[in-house]
């Protein structure tokens, strides 16, 4: 099989990307995430200041941690907005996400059992809304990060209609 | 069986759980009604007057459930009505009835007794009726799965029943006779797919899944003797220094023969108490699976839940020949996999496995290697593992001031077994695809090949971590309602991977194939 190698190229086509973004409004949210974890962080460490002595350990540890947060906040939000790809077919439902690493998973309409969606107090924010698709697989469940709220709320009705209609359990 | 005078066909549970349940109880209560009775002993004769509370309560609480349970069968369910104080009425539809399993402890079969265990739908949830007569349990059992089967015609493709509105259930050929009919349906003929040999029992000492078991009780030994304060630190240290001196080695391997005995005695046994009378038969759609010595178990799979099966050869028994069996179903019990062969020749497993299943040979098939790129991700897989306790190793070395030879035996032995573990790990792994079934092999020191119906894939995950990106590879992951949730084909190259879940299951991902689309 030393053809492994030679097929890194033609990867990335085996499958093609999904057709839609998420909501471009999902960077800015991903950002203040980031944010609040940097602001956790600088509490912490002026604590740890204050209460503890600083060894230089303590230095590497504190420069690794807010390295981490960094990039989190300026990185990461833009990387993860190009990768974070959905679509729903006539079908089925294909998304990809993850940005070290990366899953595309396919759930065909007929398969899916519930359709829900979830708005957390910071993406109310936002205007923004996550849906999860599940299966009858625990292994899986489907999540469509940071939609639009209207869109979300649209693609969860449209989908149900469309999961109701299919006869049997599903399995 | 049922009462004769009831018109609507309710039946109760066996009379003899009159018997049955005040001891049951009496069994739960016992400890705490002695030390309740010797705690008041210091009063004197006052305590007696308690006696016949513990007598008389027990027989009450034990005679409940006979007075209150009562359950019929009708043209489209299955009812059950229990409880004194808070009520309860279970109903399940005939066709939702997915098992029926009987179980009787030594109790029960001396009294010719049998729990049943009605199993529906999805969830975990399950019908008890503890218990009736053991034919009248087994008439039961019949009459159910038969006339789920009736009633889930027609099938529709994915294995699971349609209703069929405006029509009785029943209709289809099979006369209705009343429920409490004795002379219930003919049985229909019955396909032994495997019966016990005890020339299987040498496997038993190589199959170790007992041993964490038996572990366990010897912990839980060990701690009762140190209540008994015999071992007290003295008499352990004098009398290990005295027995030590005289004869170290010859109590190591004493210790070990005695072991290795008490493992052979206690895996023999427990094979035979689990596996006695081990019966696999295939009748009127379903598996049905009976074993046990003391408590006979009796599990029934609807086949059509029934979605593939595993088979694993954990290193000890692969060394012997022997492997194991074991059915992924859907919408059964803890974890969707039974177990339906104890540890048997592998040619035993392999053709039980294959008449389960029917079909194509998918435990047959030669599987496709997945590559050097994969053979490296073992490797490199193993090696860090490694990595990890040799830079412990080292930490410590450094931490403790102790010899610097032992990061370095360390690291040999650890890379050394890196190395093989990688080797197995490759060795087991690959795929195949036969006419109806996606079949993964896995596993680094248990061999493991898993078929799975492609009927039964229910989506398709393609999982890349970094490293698996930079050579290429894929992890495609089958997800499906059976067995352990979804099917890991690891390290595969990524467009082969994809070709592979098209194949599979024609149609679910085409449309988003790229190279497919002109």
């Amino acid at each position: 099989m030393t053809s492994a190698r030679n097929d890194t190229e033609a990867t990335e086509s085996a499958l093609r990307e999904p057709a839609h973004q998420v909501s471009p409004r999902a960077i800015a949210y991903w950002q203040v995430g980031a944010l609040v974890g940097l602001v956790v962080l600088v509490i912490a460490a002026l604590v740890c200041w204050f209460l503890f002595p600083h060894p230089w350990w303590a230095f590497a540890i504190a420069a690794v941690l807010f390295g981490w947060v960094l990039v989190d906040l300026l990185i990461v939000p833009k990387l993860r907005y190009r990768i974070h790809r959905w679509e729903v077919t006539p079908t089925a439902v294909f998304t990809r996400s993850g940005w070290l690493m990366r899953e595309q998973r396919i759930a065909p309409l007929n398969r899916v059992q519930t359709v829900d969606s979830h708005q957390g107090p910071l993406m109310r924010l936002f205007n923004l809304s996550s849906i999860t698709v599940t299966t009858a697989s625990a292994a899986g469940p489907i999540t469509i990060d940071c939609l639009d709220h209207e869109l979300a709320q649209r693609l969860v009705a449209e989908l149900t209609e469309r999961t109701a209609a299919v006869e049997g359990d599903a399995t | 069986m049922s009462d004769p005078n009831d018109p609507d066909g309710w039946q109760k549970l066996d009379k003899k759980m009159l018997l049955i349940g005040p001891l049951q109880v009496l069994r739960a209560f016992a400890v705490p009604a002695v030390v309740a009775i010797l705690g008041l002993g210091s009063t004197g004769i006052f305590s007696l007057m308690f006696l016949p509370l513990f007598i008389v309560v027990p027989v009450l609480l034990g005679a409940l459930p006979w007075l209150t349970t009562r359950f019929r069968i009708t043209e489209t369910k299955f009812e059950l009505h229990k409880g004194l104080v808070s009520k309860k009425q279970l109903t399940a539809p005939l066709e939702r009835i997915r098992s029926v399993d009987l179980e009787s402890s030594l109790l029960h079969r001396v009294l010719g007794l049998a729990k049943v265990e009605i199993g529906t739908g999805v969830d975990d949830t399950r019908i008890t009726l503890d218990s009736l007569s053991q034919s009248q349990a087994a008439a039961l059992r019949g009459v159910l799965l038969r006339r789920r089967a009736a009633s889930a015609e027609p099938v529709d493709e994915t294995g699971a029943p349609m209703e069929v509105p405006g029509t009785s259930p029943l209709s289809d050929g099979i006369d209705a006779p009343a429920p409490n009919d004795p002379a219930w349906l003919p049985a229909p003929p019955e396909q032994v797919l495997a019966r016990i040999d005890w020339s299987w029992v040498r496997f038993a000492p190589f199959s170790l899944t007992k041993l964490a078991l038996v572990a366990g009780a010897v912990g839980v030994f060990s701690q009762f003797i140190d209540d008994f304060g015999i071992f007290d630190q003295n008499t352990v240290r004098n009398g290990w220094a005295r027995v030590s001196d005289v004869a170290l080695p010859w109590i190591v391997v004493v210790l070990l023969i005695a072991g290795l005995v008490a493992w052979l005695f206690i895996s023999t046994a427990g094979y035979a108490v689990q596996w006695w009378n081990l019966l696999l038969v295939r009748e009127a759609g379903n598996l049905r699976l009976t074993a046990g010595l003391f408590t006979t178990r009796s599990t029934t799979l609807e086949e059509a839940r029934v979605r593939g099966v595993a088979l694993t050869e954990p290193w000890l028994l692969r060394r012997v020949g022997g492997a194991e069996l074991a059915t992924l179903a859907t919408g059964v019990g803890s974890g969707g996999v039974t177990s339906i062969l104890p540890p048997c020749p592998v040619a035993v497993a392999t053709s039980v496995g294959q008449s389960v299943l029917k079909s194509d040979p998918p435990l047959l098939v030669p599987l496709l290697a997945h590559g050097q790129a994969a053979r490296r991700r073992c490797h490199l897989r193993m090696q860090r593992m490694a990595l990890v306790a040799i830079a412990a190793a080292i930490g410590s070395t450094i931490g403790f001031n102790w010899s610097p030879w032992l990061p370095v035996v360390v690291a040999a032995v650890l890379i050394g077994f890196a190395v093989l573990s990688a080797e197995a790990q490759y060795a087991n792994l690959g795929h195949a695809l036969t006419q109806s079934h996606l079949v993964a092999g896995s596993g680094v020191w248990q061999r493991c090949r898993t078929a799975l119906e492609c009927d039964g894939v229910i989506g398709w995950v393609v999982h890349q971590n970094f490293f698996q990106r930079r050579v290429g590879l894929a992890t495609l992951i089958a997800t499906t309602a059976a067995g352990a949730e979804k099917l890991e084909v690891r390290d595969l190259p990524l467009t082969q991977a994809v070709a592979l879940a098209d194949a599979a299951t024609p149609g679910m991902l085409t449309e988003f194939a790229s190279s497919s689309a002109p």
